[in-house]
């Protein structure tokens, strides 16, 4: 059954991106900061949803673009005064480069060893920084830019990489790519002898999601001003992600929107029990893939066929 | 050359440890085809266990084997059952995520009642050591290696020769044959849970014995395990004993040339190259 796309959706979506791009003048400074993590989580859960929902490239290994594409910024800019918006861009642009050499060892392998492979790499990546003296071993290093922005430009910042993942992932699942991909995700060995590429659509996924990772990051390690490898290269990064996206609904675009709002929103809540909120999002994952195993947006498409944003083309003049 | 039999002797005692600690994770893996991220994490919950026996009653840590199996064998029965038999089926993602959730409560359930804190179990052979030659055994790397030996060689036994360990590679081979020869199925993923937790229980009071651990050393646990199924094959027991030894010696031969530091990482480059070059692991066999 092929359904209408709701009618008022760019209206919904206009709004949305309104209320957000206006909170410096709307919002207190606590709103503005819950904004900006709104806008980097989803454009991190939106990357690990391009891989693991669209790609079928499970990984736990996103801390590794994230320490990576922190430490760049941080290095660049704190060591070599490189302007601070351009070393950023070039964290995002190391953590392709991470990507592409983390893709010859990886690649070769399929399902659990490939996320096996991406966690490795992050592990190897977190002892090799908690080693090195450039970067001040295990102590970690201050991010002192040249240009410090401010909490404002910062934001906008965050907006644009969240409102960029999103338009990313949107514009990759209508290209012919996307469509490859979707193929893959139903059955390999027919979409393959069907001519699409899957070797090609699978790496240019991981390079735009550690182009776009390590970006996020280093938005990030700018609003925070100190960066560790303990933190940077942490295991942590990926559970949240992992989260967010089941929460919200795997294989979705709403589904990590919807999921970081809870994630963020929560996380706030129970930031003052410390340990109890992971726990507790620990304990709501495990449900929710018992219960609802497509998550929240999944479960309200299958049941209304309500969707904001689809990956899927209509063609409404044919008779269906 | 003196200097290097050393190390060369450690590697060969810490690698039966390894194995017993993955002996849970490959048997899961090759038999229920399940990957129980979890696994680490429910192997130290077994150290805490043993350790809270320790320190309130004056247990001897080797005689809360006896108290610390029984209880880990119910709680993986009981994770199997409930949790992940639900979500067995054609996707991976679904049982993957529910262990990956099981891993993140029980760590952070562990840094609410035990602290971050570094925790170890003392014994009385810690720090003895037999000298022959210019050689030290350490004891406990000893004992270590000789009860992961006698695991290994019972659980193998078990699942040879035993009805219910038949009966269990059978139903993970075919549900519907293994019902009509008489076996009943629904528990028996169940009960293959409760004794890779029984390994993991060992291997847990024999980690904690050995080294210190907090409630976050789980997860560098279960890579260590990925790292002997790697190299070993995938749900090989003898491969297991093989991969644990190989991946021991590249760590301690690692730290032996390029420093303390870089005794993990150096497993960790060994663990990539092999995968790299022959996914399926050195003795796996391509399938």
């Amino acid at each position: 059954m092929i359904r209408e796309p709701f009618k008022y959706r760019w209206l919904v979506l206009g709004g949305i991106f309104l209320a957000l791009a206006t909170i410096p003048v709307w919002g207190s400074d606590y709103v503005l900061l819950l904004g900006m993590l709104f806008c980097l989580y989803v454009a991190l859960a939106q990357m690990w949803n391009l891989l693991t929902g669209y790609s079928g490239l499970l990984s736990l290994g996103q801390q590794a673009f994230i320490g990576f594409g922190g430490y760049t910024m941080a290095v660049t800019t704190s060591y070599y005064n490189v302007n601070v918006w351009v070393s950023i861009l070039t964290g995002g642009l190391f953590s392709v480069l991470l990507a592409l050499v983390m893709s010859i060892f990886i690649f070769r392998m399929s399902g659990i060893f490939f996320a096996i492979g991406t966690w490795i790499f992050a592990e190897i990546l977190l002892l090799w920084f908690s080693n090195w003296e450039f970067v001040k071993y295990g102590t970690g290093l201050f991010v002192k830019p040249p240009n410090p922005p401010s909490m404002t430009m910062i934001y906008y910042a965050a907006l644009t990489v969240g409102v960029g993942a999103l338009v990313t992932v949107y514009l990759i699942l209508r290209s012919k790519i996307g469509l490859g991909l979707m193929a893959m995700r139903d059955n390999e060995a027919v979409s393959a002898s069907m001519g699409v590429e899957i070797f090609r659509s699978k790496l240019f996924c991981f390079l735009v999601a550690a182009f776009i990772t390590g970006t996020t990051a280093g938005i990030l390690y700018v609003f925070q001003i100190f960066i560790q490898p303990y933190k940077a290269f942490a295991m942590d990064w990926t559970v949240n992600l992992v989260f967010i996206v089941i929460i919200g609904g795997i294989g979705t675009i709403e589904g990590p929107i919807v999921g970081t709002l809870i994630f963020v929103l929560l996380s706030q809540y129970l930031s003052e029990y410390g340990h109890i909120s992971l726990l507790l999002l620990g304990i709501i994952a495990i449900l929710i893939i018992l219960v609802a195993p497509k998550g929240i947006m999944g479960t309200i498409q299958e049941k209304t066929g309500f969707e904001l944003l689809s990956p899927r083309r209509l063609f409404p003049e044919e008779p269906m | 050359m003196e200097a290097l039999i050393q190390p060369i002797i450690n590697g060969l005692l810490l690698g039966g440890l390894y194995a017993v600690i993955a002996l849970g994770l490959t048997t899961m893996f090759g038999i229920v085809k399940l990957v129980n991220l979890a696994h680490g994490d429910l192997m130290i919950l077994s150290s805490y266990l043993s350790l809270t026996l320790v320190t309130y009653f004056g247990i001897n840590p080797f005689l809360s084997i006896l108290f610390v199996v029984p209880i880990m064998f119910v709680v993986g029965f009981a994770i199997q059952k409930y949790l992940l038999n639900r979500v067995l089926g054609k996707e991976m993602e679904p049982p993957l995520l529910v262990a990956f959730g099981i891993s993140i409560i029980l760590q952070n359930l562990l840094l609410l009642v035990f602290t971050p804190d570094a925790k170890g179990i003392m014994t009385d052979i810690s720090v003895k050591t037999i000298q022959i030659g210019n050689i030290y055994l350490p004891v406990l790397y000893l004992v270590d290696f000789i009860i992961g030996c006698l695991v290994i060689f019972f659980l193998r036994l078990f699942y040879n020769k035993s009805f219910l360990g038949r009966a269990i590679r059978a139903a993970s081979d075919d549900v519907g044959a293994a019902r009509l020869m008489g076996i009943d199925t629904s528990n028996i993923f169940a009960i293959a849970m409760g004794i890779a937790m029984i390994t993991a229980a060992i291997a847990g009071i024999l980690v904690g014995m050995t080294f210190s651990f907090y409630p976050h050393t789980g997860s560098q646990y279960l890579i260590i395990s990925f790292g002997v199924i790697i190299i070993g094959g995938l749900g090989s027991m003898k491969g297991a004993l093989l991969g644990g030894i190989i991946l021991a010696e590249a760590q301690l031969l690692g730290a032996h040339f390029v420093g303390p530091g870089y005794q993990l990482l150096i497993g960790y480059a060994v663990l990539l190259a092999i995968l790299a070059l022959r996914p399926q692991g050195i003795f796996g066999q391509a399938h």
